[in-house]
């Protein structure tokens, strides 16, 4: 049976600075990802088509995958999902209803799968709707995370354990950013949500330790064991539920899905780092030091 | 012990019982616990459970658009100008622009304002400030702006929910969606219909009119609008066979029978018109190719001819024909007529022109968003999300057994997690949400928050060695459950401004409200149960 334990790590071995250093050399080699991209391509991460504009087709055809693009004007990108004969095409042209028409084309176009729809699904978004749809989504994402703050200082009224929440979850959100620019999945609906659930899911081992150090009484360290016993366990467990999801979405060709479980996955990994070694050495130089200044 | 103080023991677990047998009633005894048909009357339910599927999960097509025009704000007040003013700007507008009587609008608002609108795409703005300056209207005030104003909007979408209806596809619906910077759309929903096929109802302004054409003094023919769709026409009925070709029966308002009759008979329609109507309308478009005179009554949608008819007169026994009652002067005491159409399409789409009235604006199909699905694809991702749902939940069982080995802790953990789902689609059925992907991504979110905080519980719970009394018990669950309300406080505010209709996202909306849902249920009802069900395991009694 598989079985696993949280193993305790000697915090006393190492000074608060240098367990400040991995998270934050992170957290920079992320911002300069990410402003590294905005100043050559004009964005921080890809954007999807949700926000870029563009048109997706499913289609369900006995044509082999590479003479799949001949059929189509302008050369899509084609993903072959668990399906037979079955590929996700995507365009940068917006005229959904002219690419219908190039796939069912008797001539030129795809050939039947029996007699399924060649098309099986079409999602297409006017690049002006696209664009409309950036502002909502940051302003959510800014809403969500100062709202988030708001409730970390309301909880623990002291401003290093809060900003410690903030910072981490700060640094939660930047990482999975810069793993799209460098993977090149593009941001779209999905991974919005998956960034919004982040800001969620994130603080709770946050919460957990500031609580367990700050609120109960005993030693720094037996309380940090504890609440890391419970937190890694609780990220764990969301972290494979997450993979679990993000991959057999990914082979099902739902890439809402797909695009949430990998996002989660890869924010709950830095949360990992973030809360046990950025999170916890502002407590303890807060508990240690930062108490009587 | 006594039943009453069992219950006041196990009240949290009593209640989670009562929570999933409601759900498991809802969801799965046909008819259980339903809200009015009115939200989704449409989906017709074959499935093994009452829950409804939306768009994504069911097939079907939704259309995002804007509408396509340019507004004036404040032309004047409504206290400086009567009517025939408005009409008079209205005409100027048209006549500058070269506009028909459709394309434009210029009417009082709700705040006592004056605005004018332009129905093309083909006009720009400079063009419009110089129409209304030939209308002498003082545009220091004006704004022109892109877009039409709310009253057309709203009168928009009760067409294009007039026009889905009638077209037999329930279900559908229309709505309005405003962006945070202020542009709005029109939202058309309608389940198993495909993209072209809505987008062609759509496109269609569907603006009818019965068009005399008739030869001239000097031997010309010429054409004149005698009948306009939404004003003349009081009642339509479905259409009918009649010989060879479709026909919708009609009737004509009142206070236009009069006119119209009289314009007949003054065109010589009645008289030497009858039956001089041979202009060839084959496959939907009119031929005016002819020779010699022709008296033929067209039907024209969107400046489309799409059928030609000459008048008739008493051809079949017992039955007065249109010609002879018109002559009579009969007619317009009865004023009920036939529109001719070529095949039952035309005649279908005459019909639901003709009731749902036309569309004030064109749809700027430019700048939308579509998404269609394929029924039989959809049916894959329901089945393909269920199947993540499970796999989902027997991940995290695994990974919680591994954790503690125990399966007094492990196994509740399971079954609360699951009810807390079970629990979550029942509500789904109560309200008949239609279910999208975005639900099924909330859903597993639900399941993951729910784990991590009965972690916490089961943790805190069994900290420090054996729990042995029950003031112990609940000293520790009450401080587990300060994490957890604070972890659910950061989820639900991280998900509020999704779930907020100001800021609507599409899809996300679902996903939202669901998780927000899902943590209310755990911190309310599943995860007090789970620390009773771990007290009663753990302490003797």
């Amino acid at each position: 049976m598989a079985y696993f334990d949280v193993p305790e790590i000697e915090y006393n071995r190492y000074s608060n600075r240098q367990l400040v250093a991995v998270p934050l050399a992170v957290l920079a080699v992320a911002l300069l990802v990410l402003s590294g991209s905005f100043l050559v391509y004009g964005t921080p991460v890809p954007l999807g088509m949700d926000f870029a504009g563009g048109t997706e087709l499913t289609v369900q055809t006995t044509t082999p995958a590479d003479e799949i693009p001949s059929a189509f004007d302008e050369e899509p990108g084609v993903t072959a999902t668990s399906s037979e004969n079955q590929y996700i095409l995507q365009f940068t042209s917006t005229d959904s209803e002219a690419l219908r028409e190039q796939a069912t084309d008797g001539n030129t176009g795809l050939e039947q799968d029996g007699d399924t729809e060649i098309v099986q699904a079409v999602s297409s978004t006017s690049a002006s709707f696209g664009q409309q749809s950036q502002q909502p989504a940051l302003l959510a994402i800014a809403v969500a995370f100062v709202g988030m703050s708001a409730i970390a200082f309301l909880l623990f009224r002291t401003f290093v354990p809060s900003i410690a929440i903030v910072i981490s979850a700060f640094s939660d959100l930047v990482i999975p950013l810069a793993f799209m620019r460098v993977t090149g999945i593009p941001l779209s609906l999905g991974t919005v949500a998956g960034l919004l659930m982040l800001i969620g899911y994130s603080v709770d081992s946050d919460i957990l330790l500031n609580n367990h150090v700050l609120r109960r009484s005993g030693d720094f360290y037996e309380s940090t064991y504890r609440a890391m016993r419970t937190g890694v366990t609780m990220t764990v467990t969301s972290m494979v539920a997450m993979l679990v999801m993000g991959i057999a979405a990914f082979l099902f060709g739902i890439d809402l899905l797909a695009s949430i479980g990998t996002i989660l996955f890869v924010g709950l990994a830095a949360d990992l780092m973030n809360t046990y070694m950025l999170n916890l050495s502002l407590l303890r130089w807060y508990k240690f030091e930062g108490v009587r200044s | 012990m006594n039943p009453i103080s069992a219950v006041k023991s196990h009240w949290r677990v009593l209640m989670l019982v009562v929570f999933v047998s409601f759900a498991v009633v809802a969801l799965f005894i046909p008819g259980g616990i339903v809200a009015d048909d009115s939200y989704a009357a449409s989906t017709v339910d074959s499935g093994p459970t009452n829950l409804e599927f939306g768009l994504g999960l069911e097939g079907g097509t939704r259309i995002r658009v804007p509408v396509d025009g340019l507004t004036a704000e404040n032309v004047a007040s409504s206290n400086d100008v009567d009517q025939a003013r408005l009409d008079e700007i209205e005409s100027t507008i048209q006549s500058e622009l070269d506009l028909e009587a459709a394309d434009t609008s210029v009417g009082v608002q709700d705040d006592g304002t004056v605005t004018a609108e332009v129905f093309s795409g083909n006009v720009t703005e400079d063009e419009f400030a110089a129409a209304l300056e030939a209308a002498d209207v003082d545009t220091s005030g004006t704004t022109i702006r892109e877009g039409v104003t709310q009253n057309t909007r709203d009168d928009m979408i009760q067409t294009i929910q007039t026009k889905i209806n009638a077209a037999g596809l329930s279900g559908g619906t229309a709505y309005e969606q405003t962006t945070p910077d202020g542009n709005h759309y029109i939202v058309v929903e309608v389940p198993n219909m495909g993209a072209e096929e809505l987008r062609q109802l759509l496109s269609e302004r569907g603006v009818v009119e019965v068009v005399a054409y008739y030869p001239t003094a000097d031997g010309n023919q010429t054409n004149e609008t005698v009948l306009t769709g939404e004003e003349d026409i009081a009642k339509v009925d479905p259409p009918e066979q009649q010989g060879g070709s479709y026909v919708v029966p009609v009737q004509v308002r009142d206070s236009a029978a009069d006119t119209f009759q009289q314009r007949m008979n003054d065109l010589n329609f009645t008289t030497d018109g009858v039956g001089m109507c041979s202009l060839d309308s084959e496959g939907g478009t009119v031929d005016f190719d002819h020779e010699g005179e022709q008296y033929c009554l067209l039907t024209v949608v969107d400046d489309e001819p799409i059928a030609a008819h000459s008048m008739g007169d008493d051809t079949r026994p017992g039955q007065t024909g249109l010609a002879t009652s018109m002559r009579n002067e009969e007619w317009a005491n009865d004023p009920s007529f036939w529109m001719g159409a070529q095949n039952q399409q035309d005649a279908q789409s005459l019909s639901i022109n003709l009731r749902a009235g036309s569309l004030r604006a064109p749809l700027d199909f430019e700048n939308d968003q579509i998404y269609s699905i394929e029924a039989a694809h959809a049916d894959d991702f329901k089945q393909y999300s269920l199947l993540i749902g499970l796999l989902s939940v027997v991940t995290v069982s695994g990974v919680v057994y591994g954790r503690y080995t125990d399966a007094r802790v492990a196994l509740p953990m399971i079954v609360t997690a699951i009810a807390e789902v079970v629990i979550l689609l029942g509500f789904a059925a109560v309200i008949r949400m239609p279910l999208d992907l975005s639900h099924v991504a909330g859903f597993i979110a639900v399941v993951g928050t729910g784990v991590d905080d009965l972690v916490i519980i089961a943790d805190e719970v069994m900290a420090e060695g054996d729990v042995n009394s029950r003031r112990v018990f609940q000293s520790r669950f009450r401080k587990a459950f300060w994490v957890v309300g604070a972890a659910a406080a950061t989820t639900i505010v991280a998900m509020a401004p999704l779930a907020s209709p100001w800021l609507s996202l599409g899809d996300l909306q679902g996903f939202a409200i669901f998780t927000i849902l899902g943590v209310l249920v755990g911190v309310l009802v599943t995860r007090p149960a789970y620390g009773d069900i771990l007290r009663a395991l753990l302490t003797d009694r």
